[in-house]
């Protein structure tokens, strides 16, 4: 019985098949209940179809409106949070002495691991390379002619992560010295010294610039800080400005 | 915006929806309110063309069934036995505005909403299967119980 019911309600629904609905119609034909049933029903969809509704308040769909304007809004901060932190934390980790002996370390490895060094400029004078340090548009300081029986031989500027320095190549027999003029800050205090990647790393003020010094032998890396020390305090010193020579 | 020119404009049958769900204005508000914008974070997964009315209905039923659940509550049901209520031979002609709404708000949720869904919002079986997410035979069953309970009230007013 239940189960008749049930397809009178699917038969007014129109929801039945042919067969199913010459099977309903055989059976309104011979039970008025079911027939009474059908009618109430169709009458009914018909009442319920004119029910307007409860109406919401007038302010609500601006609220809802504003709501999804500020879910909008969010996720695109939700994004931008973690970028801004990873910035920040470039920003931050660039000056600090271990990223950047990194950054140094890896390309004095990289440039004289070259068949023939990457150098765009040679020669062995510093006037020569200060000279075309400064076409670019580039201050350098005071630079020696070598050290520790290395002697300079060319530059170029070289990527740091996602700046360009100055980088000096110094040359002799089984010793290579990389001199990088640092831009950009650097947190440390007089100097920093540091073993990266097998490098020997230095870092010093001098002239008002950051340079570092970097070679796989202690000594060298000494015999330049030493020659950089000593070209700023003739600078600084009561006699006149030194030449650039040694 | 898309979102906005597809989806709020079904606000009202949203609402009044959400108001036979619940029996009030704030807990309808709410629950429109939320189903918008569950809506709105997942709009990139509706299918433009297809039945927007129907994908509301079926995240405010979920929001719904999600409120009650929280509340330790569940959409109340009445599972009825044999042919379900008496009928003492209800007339169309006694089915006035008012008393339709007080008969439809005194249905049990499940089948008050099944009714609402196919003779109010005429969503079609299939539909509201997805909607109520119950097999077709449990829409057709609710539907008819909903309308015989409507029936058994206006043979009683009658009565």
């Amino acid at each position: 019985m239940s189960d008749e019911r049930e397809r009178v309600t699917a038969y007014v629904d129109g929801v039945l098949s042919d067969a199913e609905r010459a099977e309903v119609e055989a059976l309104l034909a011979e039970r008025p209940d079911l027939r009474e049933q059908a009618e109430f029903e169709r009458v009914l969809r018909a009442r319920l179809k004119e029910l307007a509704g409860p109406e919401p308040r007038p302010g609500l769909e601006a609220q809802v409106r504003a709501a999804v304007g500020s879910e909008r809004r969010r996720p695109r901060a939700r994004f931008l949070l973690p970028v801004a932190a990873v910035l920040l934390l470039a920003i931050w980790a660039r000056g600090l002495p271990g990223f950047v002996a990194f950054e140094v370390a890896r390309d004095h490895a990289k440039c004289f691991s070259k068949s023939e060094l990457p150098a765009k400029m040679w020669s062995d004078d510093p006037r020569e390379v200060t000279a075309w340090f400064e076409e670019q548009g580039t201050t350098m300081p005071l630079l020696p002619a070598g050290a520790a029986h290395a002697s300079l031989i060319g530059a170029r500027y070289c990527p740091l992560g996602d700046r360009f320095a100055p980088h000096v190549y110094y040359g002799g027999r089984r010793i290579r010295v990389s001199i990088f003029v640092l831009p950009g800050p650097l947190r440390f205090e007089g100097h920093y010294d540091g073993e990266v990647r097998g490098q020997n790393v230095h870092f010093m003020r001098s002239a008002g610039m950051t340079l570092a010094i970097v070679s796989d032998q202690r000594e060298a890396v000494d015999a330049f800080a030493k020659e950089f020390a000593r070209s700023v305090a003739r600078l600084e010193g009561p006699g006149a400005p030194s030449p650039l020579t040694p | 915006m898309l979102f906005e020119g597809e989806a709020l404009p079904h606000l009202k049958r949203l609402y009044a929806a959400a108001y036979r769900m619940t029996g009030n204005a704030a807990d309808a508000e709410d629950l429109v309110q939320e189903t918008l914008l569950r809506a709105y974070r997942a709009f990139d997964r509706y299918t433009p063309g297809t039945n927007c009315k129907a994908w509301l209905y079926t995240i405010l039923q979920r929001v719904r069934t999600d409120a009650l659940r929280k509340s330790g509550r569940s959409p109340e049901t009445v599972e009825l036995a044999g042919d379900g209520p008496p009928v003492a031979g209800a007339q169309h002609h006694a089915l006035q505005r008012r008393d339709l709404e007080q008969a439809l708000q005194s249905l049990p949720e499940a089948f008050r909403t099944a009714v609402v869904l196919r003779d109010v919002e005429e969503l079609s079986y299939g539909e509201i299967a997805t909607v109520l997410d119950v097999p077709m035979g449990t829409v057709m069953s609710r539907i008819h119980r909903g309308r015989a309970l409507i029936r058994a009230a206006f043979g009683e007013k009658k009565e």
